[in-house]
């Protein structure tokens, strides 16, 4: 499709400083226009900006608000205003052993599903530029498949795969000798059920990470590699001496999408635990779920939200910041 | 086609060839160090990635045409013994599929419409306009798309409660609206940026109004770029199954929540339940293909510059 292949990396001539070059150009434009062109955007932005704040910018305010009462079913009903309650869902969030299992959960999770997922993206991404056209091909097509693949019926594949009884990956290991995996519940095990989850989340991933990624590697100079061929450079020098550290921006954006997107896991426990998510398998984002819907606890799970949006708050800045910083934004 | 060494079947050896051994790639990717046995390896290291990532995905399309007891065997069989479209039909029978897809249907489609009407004039403004305030606005856009949906959808439950826009249609459709608004936003705004100034200042020395020259030069420009990100927010919308699956009962869900439904209530019939995945994903799935090389571009571009 033409003009579809990515529409920003095209005004490249623009200085990297993030100086738009037409900054300043009002005056080309006629003094009697001025004023009209003060008001243009922002009328052109209202609209969007209106539903921006009617539903991101006040629901987070109620979000804080809430956390800050104690909202049941009760007020939900009689449409009361809930009493007020100070920090006493917060007092109560932090002094919950329970909460703090779910966060260090939920964080070595970001941290080992990014890292499986960064590294394996990074290397099938080198693969993709080692193999025959056709095995390239037929990688990609793979990979599209899975990436298009709505998440919630890949974890339906997966619950179905794994099944104890009649599932297709308990059957295959049951054929390696010396193991028996017959009528094996995967989930039983908490350790396991989790190896289940973050092959789910890396299998899902990893079509975005290489697919990137091998675009990245792209724009490595040959002439650095050649160079350093004739140089005498080992593979693996090449790679940590000249293609890594020109990929760097680019790992760096992608590994902050990742944890950004692995921090708020929801759908694949949720789908892989019928939707009744046992406390060994809850995440920040399902616990706040389960307490505010499943227990009517509307303020406590608010609480656990803001505490969460708190958490992320500094990888969401640096992310924004790197953004500004790569020039993209200008 | 495993051993095949890398430059026999490239056709482009009319490329300059480096003066290595390494022989061009069929895209003239040099690397260092390569040798035979390497160049095998990556073959079958390749060829086992696409089986691995495959797989689920032929499993889900081998479950669907097989018979119910072929489907509860305890030896799978990896061909449908008795190929059969029963799944398909007894999916679109089910209770709800119909009215859940169509439900789907008029959200998404309603949404998109929404997000692209109100993105668009979003993004027209600040590509093509220095204002103050333009650089909050973005940064207002960039935060957004990370803010966790989820999290929000405790106080958006209770807003539409309020508003007696629970269980409906509407509520919906206004909620994914927002979620897709800041991506339509952003991308559209990339899809403005890459049409030359030089094009709109033409017309205006030419005497169009400043509408006009939206109607005329920026509009029809965007076209492709309209496609794209329509496509893409269609994606999500349909995708999306948590939003609507609390705040609207199951006769007024969409079919992502009719499949979650159906895994949970009866035991799970997974021969149909695969069958409705598969109907399920099909749009997203082409539409995916259609619009693929765009979707990573709003995210990471101009991360790496040449």
């Amino acid at each position: 499709m033409y003009a579809v292949d990515s529409p920003t990396t095209r005004k490249s001539p623009a200085p990297p400083g993030g100086v738009a070059p037409h900054r300043g150009g009002g005056h080309k434009r006629r003094p009697r226009r001025r004023k009209g062109d003060l008001r243009t955007p922002w009328l052109l932005a209202l609209p969007a900006l209106i539903a921006l704040a009617g539903l991101l910018g006040y629901p987070l305010y109620r979000m804080i608000i809430l956390s800050f009462q104690n909202m049941r079913l009760r007020e939900l009903l009689t449409g009361r205003t809930p009493p007020w309650v100070g920090f006493d869902q917060y007092t109560k969030v932090l002094t919950d052993p329970v909460f703090w299992t779910v966060v260090r959960r939920t964080v070595i999770f970001t941290v080992v599903s990014v890292v499986i997922s960064v590294l394996l993206g990074l290397a099938v991404a080198l693969l993709m530029r080692r193999v025959h056209r056709r095995v390239r091909l037929l990688m990609i097509i793979a990979m599209m498949f899975v990436w298009a693949m709505p998440q919630l019926v890949a974890a339906q594949i997966f619950k179905w795969m794994t099944d104890a009884d009649f599932g297709v990956v308990n059957y295959l290991i049951d054929k390696l000798p010396f193991v028996s995996f017959k009528d094996h519940s995967w989930f039983l095990s908490p350790t396991q059920g989790w190896v289940v989850i973050t092959a789910l989340v890396v299998w899902a991933g990893v079509p975005f990470l290489a697919i990137t990624l091998n675009a990245g590697l792209t724009q490595v100079p040959k002439e650095l590699l050649e160079a350093a061929t004739v140089d005498g450079a080992t593979a693996w020098q090449a790679l940590r001496n000249i293609t890594l550290p020109i990929l760097r921006p680019l790992i760096i954006i992608v590994t902050t999408l990742s944890v950004i997107w692995n921090f708020g896991l929801f759908t694949q426990p949720w789908v892989l635990r019928d939707s009744k998510v046992e406390q060994e398998y809850q995440t920040l984002a399902t616990y706040a779920y389960t307490q505010a819907f499943g227990r009517s606890n509307y303020s406590l799970g608010s609480a656990i939200s803001v505490i969460t949006v708190l958490l992320m708050l500094g990888v969401m800045a640096f992310y924004i910041r790197q953004m500004f910083k790569i020039g993209e934004v200008d | 086609m495993v051993a095949t060494a890398p430059g026999r079947a490239s056709r482009k050896s009319a490329t300059p060839a480096p003066r290595r051994k390494a022989a061009p790639d069929s895209d003239g990717t040099v690397t260092v160090g390569r040798s035979k046995a390497g160049t095998f390896f990556a073959n079958l290291a390749g060829i086992v990635f696409f089986v691995i990532m495959i797989f689920p995905v032929y499993w889900v399309i081998n479950t669907a045409f097989k018979p119910g007891p072929e489907v509860l065997q305890f030896t799978p069989s990896f061909i449908p013994e008795h190929p059969t479209l029963d799944n398909f039909v007894s999916a679109f029978k089910a209770p709800l599929f119909k009215e859940d897809l169509l439900n789907g249907l008029i959200v998404t489609v309603l949404a998109v419409i929404g997000a692209l009407v109100v993105g668009f004039m979003a993004a027209l403004a600040i590509a093509r306009f220095q204002f103050y305030g333009r650089k909050a606005i973005i940064l207002v856009v960039l935060a957004v798309q990370l803010v966790p949906f989820l999290a929000l959808l405790i106080p958006l439950f209770l807003m539409l409660q309020k508003a007696n826009l629970t269980n409906s249609l509407i509520g919906v459709s206004i909620t994914y609206l927002v979620l897709i608004l800041p991506y339509t936003v952003w991308t559209l705004r990339g899809f403005i940026a890459a049409i030359p100034r030089e094009l709109d200042e033409a017309a205006l020395i030419d005497g169009c109004s400043r509408f006009q020259t939206f109607w005329r030069i920026i509009l029809p420009l965007t076209g492709p770029g309209l496609v794209a990100t329509s496509v893409y927010g269609f994606i999500q919308a349909w995708n999306e199954f948590i939003i609507i699956n609390t705040l609207n009962s199951p006769q007024k869900q969409n079919l992502m929540a009719w499949l979650l439904q159906n895994q949970t209530n009866r035991g799970t019939a997974w021969g149909p339940l695969m069958a409705g995945a598969i109907i399920t994903s099909i749009p997203v799935v082409i539409f995916f293909l259609m619009i693929q090389r765009n979707i990573a571009a709003g995210l990471t571009a101009g991360a790496v510059k040449g």
